[in-house]
């Protein structure tokens, strides 16, 4: 079974977001049920600090040894920062995707209405 | 779907599955991964299952002649008990499948071809065959396992077997009184083997290994790894490297073609377009920026221009690296510079030598 904390919002493409210190300010990832059907992941490509992303638009890729993954953003806003240590560790995606491995961080613009809850994201993953 | 023989036990270690050539196989088990499965055969010993591999006896009186007129490499240049890597061509020089002939007689071959080419190499021989020649579909008769590494005679040594085999011979072993062919080949560019036990026994025997390959901390892997292993030596990959549209000239696979024996199937073709030069070229390409080529990306010169388009690209987990191979204009040698089309970014390749890492296999 993969790891679903209670306290993030999911999308249905498989991203978690949290809440930061800073209002309108949110923290990405992907969720550990991504990184583990993926797998080794061995390139992160992430947005720049300063573009402006669209939810649900493609905002960067995650690639393992075979495939590639596009990453969507879960709101609208402004990257805010991004988590450079992935490109030279992103192998940090799969061993702590809630943690170490977040991708960046959006000052939102716009909420997106399709966040799902812990509870939503078990069931379409089950 | 088919199922290898060994299909119970992917799903007991909960091995990501994929379709191969027809056939329900494992890329990678979670408690590994492709990086460490991939690791363990260039570092110590990995083990396979690679029983989707197609399998086909050729016997009967001039076995040897009627397979040189067929196949492109020169059956003449091994003895009995080696194995040849060699093709099998259309007559317009397209491949139908590359594959390893093992010459146990001059009228009894096995041929291991491609999964998802095996019927259509055994229905172009037979289409060509004299009357007192058999060719045998054994698909489902034997399983394969291929073990793979610097350890790999080490665990064979615990069975009892001799393994001083010169590489590319091969011969019949006995593994826990169960009997198989033990090939010195393999697909990885680490010195191995591949086992071929009857598909009856292929569990016991995988089991027996695998147990001795945990002993030696060694990994059983998937065929993701498989793939980036052979990539990283620039072996080619039927589909890819190698197909009906890409000849053996292009592929730069001529060292498997016996130029020298007389007629074989596609001999006219392949030679006009060895004399005249083929218009494109296999070439491995070193990434220089970040990124991972992948299969059908297209290549530019640095000005921009279409000269290519990759075959096969993968992240070298050796070197840490984005590496490919690619069908180049022969205009382009090793030391050029090109760039790869990564889904609207530009990604700097240089043109190498292979392989990529060296090989150990002998």
């Amino acid at each position: 079974m993969s790891h679903v904390p209670d306290d993030l919002k999911y999308t249905k493409e498989h991203e978690w977001i949290a809440d930061t210190q800073i209002a309108q300010r949110v923290r990405m990832g992907i969720t550990d049920f991504a990184q583990s059907a993926l797998g080794d992941i061995v390139y992160v490509q992430l947005p720049n600090v300063g573009e402006k992303v669209t939810a649900g638009k493609v905002c960067g890729e995650v690639e393992s040894t075979k495939s590639v993954s596009e990453i969507y953003a879960p709101v609208s806003g402004t990257i805010a920062a991004i988590n450079d240590s992935l490109v030279g560790a992103p192998e940090t995606l799969n061993s702590d995707p809630y943690g170490q491995g977040w991708l960046c961080e959006i000052v939102i613009t716009e909420h997106s209405a399709d966040l799902l809850s812990a509870q939503q994201y078990i069931e379409i993953t089950a | 779907m088919k199922l290898s023989p060994l299909h119970q036990r992917h799903l007991d270690r909960n091995a990501k599955m994929a379709d191969f050539g027809g056939w329900l196989m494992p890329i990678d088990y979670p408690d590994t991964g492709v990086l460490v499965e991939h690791a363990a055969v260039r570092e110590r010993v990995g083990i396979f299952d690679v029983s989707h591999l197609g399998k086909a006896s050729v016997k009967g009186k001039g076995a040897l002649e009627f397979l040189n007129e067929q196949f492109t490499n020169d059956l003449t240049r091994i003895v009995d008990g080696q194995a040849q890597y060699t093709l099998l061509c259309n007559s317009s020089g397209g491949v139908i499948d590359d594959l390893i002939a093992y010459r146990k007689s001059p009228n009894d071959f096995f041929l291991i071809p491609n999964a998802s080419n095996t019927a259509d190499v055994v229905s172009a021989l037979q289409s060509q065959a004299p009357a007192d020649i058999q060719i045998v579909n054994l698909h489902d008769a034997f399983g394969v396992i291929a073990l793979q590494g610097p350890l790999a005679a080490k665990v064979l040594e615990k069975f009892g077997i001799k393994t001083d085999l010169d590489y590319m011979c091969f011969s019949n072993v006995s593994i826990n009184s169960h009997s198989a062919i033990l090939c010195r080949t393999g697909y990885t560019g680490e010195f191995g083997f591949e086992i071929v036990p009857q598909w009856e026994e292929a569990l016991q025997v995988w089991d027996a290994l695998v147990a001795v390959v945990s002993e030696f901390e060694g990994a059983v892997c998937g065929l993701g790894a498989r793939d980036t292993l052979r990539t990283e030596m620039g072996y080619p990959l039927h589909g890819h490297e190698l197909s009906l549209e890409i000849s053996p000239v292009q592929a730069s696979a001529t060292w498997a073609i016996g130029w020298k024996k007389g007629v074989f199937s596609g001999s006219e073709i392949l030679r006009k377009e060895r004399e005249d030069g083929p218009e494109r070229r296999s070439q491995a390409m070193l990434c220089i920026g970040r990124g991972i080529p992948r299969a059908g990306m297209e290549i530019k010169d640095t000005d921009g221009k279409k000269v290519g388009i990759v075959t096969s690209g993968t992240f070298s987990p050796t070197l840490k690296n984005g590496i490919s191979l690619g069908l180049v204009d022969s205009t382009f040698a090793v030391g050029d510079h090109l760039i790869i089309d990564v889904r609207g970014r530009d990604c700097e390749v240089e043109i190498v030598k292979l392989p990529f890492v060296a090989s150990h296999v002998r």
